[in-house]
């Protein structure tokens, strides 16, 4: 037992380091910030670039690579997320994926996609405890560690600026009136978060002996669920969070298996946010508004669109499309349409009541295999599986997620991301093996499986789920929705049981999700779980925060973009992911509240 | 002039939507062969995203490949040139690519993709588009065995590689094995279920077996859990990133008996720790045979910085010279190369010496490995 706690100390430790930067940038900015995964894959690469590149002796490189993630992460936040912020957190946090995007792509063209060896410097298996094996590079690591929390709280506390970081932290309103200068103490804590990021990357390379500039995205998932754990915001929890998921994460894979590490992470994440919905060291204000809701609306520049825009996109998307487009466009077209299905049906969730659910991966997946087992073993029709997938996705994601609505804020963003990964574990649980074969769609006997059919399908899909879409906005439950994204407490006043809709809410979105998921699966007529990744879960909310959060068309735009733009940018490959995030940040700038806006 | 600017950001966004909407308005072309005169295969594979470096070590020898080809006639005059795309081996964009490609009346043949999970969903495209689908690195047996006619493959399958795997260790006097797998749907789990049925039957003990995922970075709780009963060996069914990590793991938990796993791949031969590593290659480096050195030869010539040539770049390499090979014996259109691949035999190849074709399996006939053993960061034949 003793070499499993010593297995998740080391661990925890990482996850430590990244959360506190996490938090802390959290705390000060109240922004997401998933540029802080690609410093741990850049820690890592230029760590491995200095020493076994360069040869230079790894305490030079070390305090090099710290200061190349802080100038970084000082440049990152001057040009682009301290401009963004100040619009609005959501604009800020699209625009750091963008950057996150385009940092792994620069590191990657820079020292290629290689997995790279890093060299031992320091002796890793010389000591012993029990039967664990550890070495003189685990005690420097866990020793940096604390030195560095030990410097990080001493400088909170009684440092000038370190109060002036917590006095932020706590109220920025507050803070900028008793003269504290909230920029610099928001580039300082950046600065900070960055080359803390950077440090868990030196440490991940160290201990794992691999790097590759990609390499952050999952550490820097679960360093993420640590600051959420500990309490968004609060630094002591982010360390604790860190520790106490990698020692749980380390005995859930010794009972369960390293196929269950997501299914434990997001467990125990859950099961501490109901018990404590601000986290473990968080603070849940009494009156706490979801990130999307209240008078951020009004921030939004809303298009004023000609009401011949309607028929006209309808003609063009349904008959000249599908009339002279070639096969690519209606394949890629198809694509677009299924994403613009599943996130026009998130609109309920995101615009109406909300909240900002991240794990819409979930329910794709329920419906894609549910509408492959129904068609493939049980010999059901396309077109019964199709509304059928939609209804258990809505009902399976429902009940799952039934126990999250109590909790607030962005922690029900990373409770539902944690429920989305989740679902797509049990289903890799439940069929290991990819499903073959999946029926195409008949009608009448006669198999519609060309591009045009299929682009027909879907576009068909698509208008009945922008009409539903539009009756429910329309309708009184509609209303009722909308008035808890509103505002939460007033529509409590009035009687409007909150928890009850915003599940209502996540059901509707759910069933287009899995709708999405069986035009998906039809199409390729195979699916297993490396598809529903946490990735597509990002896709969805991006398209939606991109077109316009509110608005169930906005969903078609944001797709058209997102997907549309990936497939334009084939004319240059390299440079492909880089010009999409410039892209990104540059539609986050001029259209911060989304490409369509509804009128405030 | 901040309504201007305003009006300049609307107008840029509806350009922007526009130009997604006509993503791909090249017009499709209709007329039969390359304008040129020119034979274009496709490459379907990452060259960005989580599987970029095999992309880019597929195009190192595609490119030498096709140099070669050319500066010695080409395809009965005709020269070669490739097509790439990027499809991040994500499935969303491999069909777009397939349809790409279907529609490109230039392409006579696909290579790729790189993951199964991103060739199967793309295969139905190729099939009603009558354009072969080369998988050349595709090892799940249901590539070819769920496929059509027009899905090809001259990767070992999964099963053939982990039945020998699980023979050549009962040989060794092994009895009993810690084991972990890539718990992947494509690859790790029909890899292992292959391994498992084998050593059943001869009597080779599984003592623990852990499903690991190639995207964790701490395995120490699995390992220290599948060699709790001292096992004689350890076997690890994956990738060679993975394999580095779970070789440095396991020799920092103290266990240090033979690993049988890992891959001919830069990250895993550089790993000190997997020194003595055992695997059942098709290709190794120092092989004598006069086609592997002059291919490996030409290859560090071409690319100076390359410290290894691996498996993944031999089995590029000679997927050229097939689909070359195919293109002679039946003619350089879509139907020439497929009725070219049903008669293929001996091709000369870096990887099995030659390479015949089984035209109902669409496999190489009979695939040969050899034991090898990673000595000073290369792979050697076992004496």
């Amino acid at each position: 037992m003793i070499d499993t706690l010593i297995a998740g100390l080391l661990r925890g430790n990482v996850y430590a380091l990244g959360a506190v930067g996490i938090s802390l940038v959290f705390g000060v900015m109240n922004v997401v910030n998933f540029a802080q995964f690609s410093f741990f894959g850049l820690g890592a690469i230029l760590a491995w670039f200095f020493v076994a590149e360069l040869g230079l002796p790894f305490w030079i490189a070390l305090p090099l690579v710290l200061v190349i993630c802080a100038g970084l992460g000082l440049v990152i936040n001057i040009s682009v997320v301290r401009p963004l912020a100040k619009y609005l957190p959501l604009a800020a946090m699209l625009s750091t994926y963008a950057v996150s995007q385009i940092l792994d792509n620069v590191s990657q063209i820079a020292f290629t996609a290689q997995f790279q060896v890093f060299p031992k410097v320091l002796p890793t298996s010389n000591l012993q405890i029990g039967n664990m094996r550890f070495g003189t590079s685990d005690v420097v690591m866990l020793g940096t560690t604390a030195v560095i929390m030990v410097g990080i709280s001493l400088f909170l506390k009684y440092g000038k600026l370190g109060r002036a970081i917590r006095a932020t932290s706590q109220d920025q309103e507050a803070a900028l009136q008793m003269g504290i200068p909230v920029g610099l103490v928001q580039n300082v804590s950046f600065v900070i978060a960055s080359a803390l990021g950077g440090l868990a990357g030196v440490f991940i390379a160290l201990y794992v002996g691999v790097a590759n500039p990609g390499s952050g995205l999952n550490i820097g998932l679960t360093a993420f669920v640590a600051a959420t754990l500990g309490g968004l915001g609060s630094l002591v929890g982010a360390v604790v969070g860190g520790f106490v998921l990698g020692i749980l994460e380390a005995f859930g894979i010794h009972f369960f298996g390293d196929t269950a590490r997501q299914i434990i992470v997001f467990v125990v994440l859950i099961v501490v946010l109901i018990v404590r919905p601000g986290g473990l060291f968080g603070k849940v204000p009494l009156l706490s508004a979801e990130p999307l809701t209240g008078t951020f609306l009004g921030k939004g520049r809303p298009l004023r669109i000609p009401r011949w825009v309607w028929p006209a996109a309808f003609v063009v998307l349904g008959v000249l499309v599908p009339v002279f487009a070639n096969n690519y466009i209606l394949t890629t077209g198809t694509q677009v349409l299924i994403y613009a299905i599943i996130a026009a049906g998130f609109t309920v969730t995101a615009g109406q009541a909300g909240v900002l659910a991240l794990g819409q991966a979930g329910p794709i997946a329920i419906g894609a295999y549910m509408s492959a087992v129904l068609t493939l073993y049980l010999h059901f029709p396309f077109w019964v599986a199709l509304p059928l997938a939609g209804l258990v996705s809505a009902i399976v994601a429902s009940i799952l997620a039934s126990p999250i609505w109590g909790v607030k804020g962005h922690y029900i963003s990373i409770a539902t991301l944690g429920l989305g990964i989740a679902i797509v574990a049990v289903i890799q649980l439940v069929f290991p093996q990819g499903i073959y074969n999946i029926p195409v769609p008949e009608f009448f006997g006669t198999p519609l499986s060309t591009p045009l059919a299929y682009y027909l399908i879907d576009f068909v899909v698509l208008v009945i789920t922008l009409v539903i879409m539009w009756r429910i906005r329309g309708s009184h439950l509609g209303k009722v929705i909308s008035s808890v994204g509103a505002d939460e407490v007033a529509a409590l006043a009035s009687g409007v049981r909150g928890r009850n809709y915003k599940a209502l809410a996540f059901a509707i979105s759910a069933f287009f999700a899995g709708i999405g998921g069986s035009l998906l699966a039809h199409q390729y007529t195979y699916i297993d779980p490396t598809i529903f990744t946490m990735m597509m879960s990002l896709l969805v909310v991006t398209i939606v925060i991109l077109g316009g959060i509110n608005l169930p068309y906005g969903a078609v735009v944001g797709s058209i973009i997102l997907i549309g733009a990936m497939e334009l940018l084939r004319f240059t490959p390299e440079l492909r992911i880089i010009v999409y995030g410039l892209v990104l940040i540059l539609v986050v700038r001029f259209r911060p509240g989304g490409i369509l806006v509804r009128k405030s | 002039m901040k309504k201007i600017l305003r009006r300049a950001a609307v107008t840029s966004v509806a350009t922007l939507a526009i130009l997604g909407l006509a993503a791909c308005s090249t017009a499709e072309n209709s007329s039969a062969g390359s304008a040129d005169g020119t034979v274009y295969f496709g490459v379907s594979a990452a060259q960005t995203g989580q599987y970029a470096q095999y992309g880019q070590q597929f195009k190192e020898a595609f490119d030498l490949a096709v140099d070669e080809v050319n500066a010695n006639g080409g395809i009965n005059g005709q020269k070669v040139a490739l097509k790439y795309e990027d499809s991040q081996s994500d499935p969303k964009q491999s069909v777009a690519v397939a349809q790409k490609f279907v529609g490109d009346s230039d392409i006579s043949l696909v290579f790729g993709d790189y993951s199964s999970a991103a060739s199967i969903p793309a295969s139905p495209i190729y099939t009603q588009g009558k354009l072969l689908q080369y998988g050349f690195n595709n090892s799940n047996p249901d590539f070819t065995a769920k496929g059509s006619d027009y899905q090809w493959s001259t990767s070992i399958t999964t099963t053939a590689s982990y039945v020998w795997t699980a023979d050549y260790i009962k040989k060794q006097g092994v009895n009993t094995v810690g084991l972990t797998y890539l718990n992947t749907a494509d690859w790790g789990i029909p890899a292992y279920n292959a391994f498992k049925d084998e050593a059943d039957k001869i009597g080779l003990k599984i003592v623990d077996a852990e499903g690991v995922l190639d995207t964790s970075d701490d395995y120490r709780p699995s390992l220290s859990k599948a060699v709790a009963d001292s096992p004689d060996a350890f076997v690890h069914i994956g990738y060679g990133p993975d394999a580095a990590k779970i070789v440095t793991q396991l020799r920092a938990i103290g266990y240090d008996k033979t690993f049988y796993g890992g891959q001919d791949e830069q990250s895993f031969d550089g790993t000190p720790d997997a020194a003595g590593s055992v695997i059942g290659a098709q290709f190794i480096e120092t092989n004598p045979d006069p086609a592997v050195a002059k291919f490996v030869a030409a290859f560090k010539a071409k690319y100076p910085n390359e410290t290894a040539v691996t498996s993944f770049e031999a089995g590029a390499y000679d997927a050229l010279y097939v689909a070359v090979a195919a293109a002679k014996a039946g003619g350089a259109t879509r139907d020439g190369i497929l009725k070219g691949f049903q008669e293929l035999k001996d091709v000369p190849s870096v990887v099995y010496g030659t390479i015949s074709l089984d035209p109902t399996t669409r496999r190489v006939q009979s695939p040969q490995l050899t034991p090898t053993i990673l000595t000073d960061g290369k792979w050697v034949a076992e004496s």
